[in-house]
């Protein structure tokens, strides 16, 4: 399976897991990003964080953390 | 209750325009100190309300309550002592879905709330349209919305506070537990916890926190179990498997259910803005990001000219005064102390505020419109490095203008290691007040050799900072608490300007009165020091320590003379050719020169009588010096840490001397004695 850091720019998926320790889990989800929610990537730039869009939310993570979370790549729409 | 007040606490996501409404709801009535044992920034303030005063504590934003961090912790016990008697959630409209999480991680605390849904303004252009009552309906707590702009508009958000405090409005969780009771081992737990094994914390919100695997509750739980509960709890514990996903996708499922029906579905794409795709941008972010320091330092002189006009009435009532007290028969001691001192500090200090007023103020506006949030993205791998997020290369940059600005600055950085970590390596950044004075020290002595001294001070410089980045960022940011990037890039806001005004005045005033506590005594020491009744050096305590302690100065190149201006550059670094001026050529005291008075520097001079080697090591001792007193001030007043004030201070001034004795001894190679 593919993780975030592989979606390409304007391209949209559906998380399908997340993984990390407790407190990764815990960040990563009061920001919103959980099994299931949609997010689209809007920039992803070497040597910067990901900029993604989710939940109407504008959101910049960090890359290597980002590889734990697993997609499945959907159309966009 | 506090002193028998009533206590309203805001609670939100960082940008649900928490920090806005406090500053609106209290005006100039707030105060800025520190949670009790915390580094964390605390805000309590107060308004009239049907003749009622009401405190409002502006608890620490963080994007959940669970213990992760300080700003957490702090948020929860403060819940949990009892003192709020209603708590304001916060969510951004805009982002209704995402902000409501608070919302969602707050149900099951059993202290009267409501929730108010702001930036109504910037919803409603995205064609969103929320129904207030059928959302309070279903929550069962007063609910309104809010532009924060629009401070005429309150009315409904007061009639909500009076419900919450008269009703006791207590949010419904019952749907949101149900949902919990899908996860294995939830209902287990919950049946074990006792309630209010954290006051005010239902066994439905602590059984998910566990499930969650946060240690704080944790820890507050397992005293309180029976040997035969507690063989339970660690079965269902050790089976759980990433808990926060779990119960994460219960929270939104229930905030989906919320919002079924209240809200109009309206598809929002991603707002990427020209300005964002620019700040963004691989090549060009950076220097934007420059530009825009650079303006923003610009733009801050505005409202720091009346400041420094002020300042410099001040100082013009000196002298009229030294004579009118001379003339009226007062001791020269005590009229030095009054007008050198007391009047000379307090005009210098009301002009430097002036920067810091402006700094705050444009600071304050790039992080309410939300232009720092894009700074930290686009420096996030840059300053990552130091330990720092991308926001802390704000105040490092500002401090090539003035350190004082920087530790100003430093305030945006949301975390009190960061921050003092941030103010740490902002010292080394020379500030323009060295760029004034190295680079003509420098050509005068050197010629064209000026050049390789500026390179070597901007080497030296990015040096300095990742030593000391290591050294303090070890103790300050610890290993696990660095972790990468999770941040809400938000949308623009329209600043409410007028709020933010009285805010960084209440701030200015602040540290006007912190930095005149740490002024007028070193000040005072500093004059006495270099007090003289003949006017010549020889016969100041300064002179009699000097002399004293020259076999050692001298070791890093620095001869009494050097050294006294050395030592006086750390209180203003302006000062420091004119002290030398001073001893050398007898133009001007050794004070006037440290506080600006003085009238000619005698740069010929020093050329004739001061050896190369030691003008060398002069060079880098003053620029890496403690940068000057007022820095130093308002380090203490971000910090509010005395302790990591000096220790910053002796390791600035140590590693100046260490400098010092480099670059003398590679001088001594150059031009041997």
């Amino acid at each position: 399976m593919r993780n975030l850091r592989d979606l390409k720019v304007g391209s949209e998926a559906i998380v399908s897991s997340i993984s990390g320790d407790a407190r990764y889990l815990s960040r990563i989800t009061s920001i919103g990003i959980t099994p299931g929610c949609r997010v689209r990537m809007l920039k992803n730039d070497k040597n910067r964080p990901l900029l993604i869009f989710s939940r109407d939310t504008m959101i910049a993570l960090n890359k290597k953390e980002s590889e734990s979370i697993l997609i499945e790549e959907v159309k966009a729409v | 209750m506090i002193n028998g007040k009533k206590v309203l606490a805001l609670l939100g996501q960082p940008n649900s325009g928490k920090s806005t409404l406090f500053n609106s709801l209290t005006g100039l009535k707030q105060h800025v100190g520190n949670w009790p044992g915390k580094t964390v920034e605390k805000k309590e303030g107060s308004f009239i309300r049907n003749g009622e005063e009401i405190i409002v504590a502006d608890l620490p934003g963080s994007y959940s309550l669970s213990a992760n961090s300080d700003e957490e912790m702090i948020t929860r016990d403060y819940i949990a002592s009892g003192k709020a008697d209603a708590v304001c959630i916060l969510a951004d409209s805009s982002q209704l879905e995402r902000s409501l999480f608070m919302l969602a991680d707050y149900a099951g605390i059993q202290v009267p709330c409501f929730l108010v849904l702001n930036l109504a303004d910037v919803a409603k252009d995205q064609g969103k349209e929320i129904n207030i009552k059928a959302l309070a309906e279903k929550l069962s707590i007063p609910v309104c919305l809010l532009s924060a702009p629009d401070s005429k508009n309150y009315e409904s958000f007061y009639k909500c506070l009076d419900e919450a405090f008269d009703k006791k409005t207590l949010l419904d969780s019952a749907a949101l537990e149900k949902a919990y009771e899908a996860i294995e081992g939830y209902s287990e737990l919950k049946s074990i916890i006792p309630d209010d094994a954290i006051k005010g914390y239902s066994s439905a919100w602590l059984s998910a926190k566990v499930i969650e695997g946060d240690k704080a509750a944790c820890e507050k739980i397992i005293p309180l179990l029976n040997p035969e509960s507690k063989r339970k709890y660690e079965a269902v514990v050790a089976k759980i498997q990433k808990g926060s996903v779990l119960t994460g996708q219960c929270k939104f499922a229930w905030i989906d259910d919320l919002l079924s029906g209240v809200v109009n579905k309206v598809q929002k794409k991603a707002e990427f803005t020209k300005f964002d795709k620019a700040i963004t941008h691989k090549v060009w972010g950076k220097p934007l990001v420059i530009l825009i320091v650079i303006g923003g330092l610009l733009a801050s002189f505005i409202p720091a000219l009346p400041f420094m006009g002020i300042g410099m009435g001040i100082s013009a009532l000196i002298a009229p005064l030294q004579e009118a007290l001379l003339g009226a028969g007062a001791h020269p001691i005590v009229t030095g102390i009054i007008c050198n001192v007391v009047i000379q500090s307090v005009a210098y200090i009301v002009q430097m505020l002036g920067f810091v007023f402006g700094v705050t103020f444009v600071f304050g506006l790039l992080e309410e419109v939300g232009i720092m949030a894009r700074v930290s993205y686009v420096f996030d791998n840059t300053m990552a490095r130091f330990g720092l997020q991308g926001k802390s290369v704000m105040p490092c940059l500002v401090s090539f203008g003035c350190t004082m600005g920087g530790a100003a600055g430093a305030r945006v950085i949301d975390n009190w290691g960061q921050k003092v970590l941030t103010i740490a390596i902002a010292w080394a950044v020379p500030c323009g007040a060295a760029w004034s004075i190295i680079p003509m020290l420098a050509s005068n002595f050197f010629g064209a050799g000026a050049v390789i001294i500026i390179v070597a001070i901007l080497l030296i410089m990015i040096l300095h900072m990742f030593v000391t980045a290591n050294i303090f960022g070890r103790i300050l940011v610890k290993k696990e608490d660095r972790y990468g990037m999770i941040m809400e890039l938000p949308p623009y806001h329209k600043p409410k300007v007028g709020a933010l005004l009285r805010y960084v005045l209440g701030r200015t005033k602040d540290t006007f009165l912190r930095v005149m506590k740490v002024i007028i005594p070193i000040c005072l020491i500093f004059w006495l020091l270099s007090y003289t009744a003949t006017g010549l050096p020889e016969n100041t305590i300064l002179y009699k320590i000097g002399s004293f302690i020259e076999p050692v100065t001298k070791v890093f190149g620095l001869n009494w003379k050097l050294f006294t201006a050395f030592i006086a550059s750390s209180v203003g670094k302006e000062g420091a050719v004119g002290v030398l001026s001073a001893l050398y050529a007898n133009t001007g005291t050794i004070y006037g020169a440290v506080v600006g008075t003085n009238a000619a520097n005698d740069i010929q001079t020093l050329l004739a009588v001061i050896p190369k080697a030691e003008a060398l090591a002069f060079m880098f001792a003053i620029t890496f010096n403690v940068p000057c007193i007022v820095a130093l001030a308002a380090t203490y007043q971000e910090t509010h840490s005395a302790k990591w004030t000096a220790i910053i201070s002796v390791y600035y001034t140590i590693f100046a001397l260490i400098l010092a004795f480099i670059a003398y001894h590679i001088g001594l190679l150059i031009w041997p004695v």
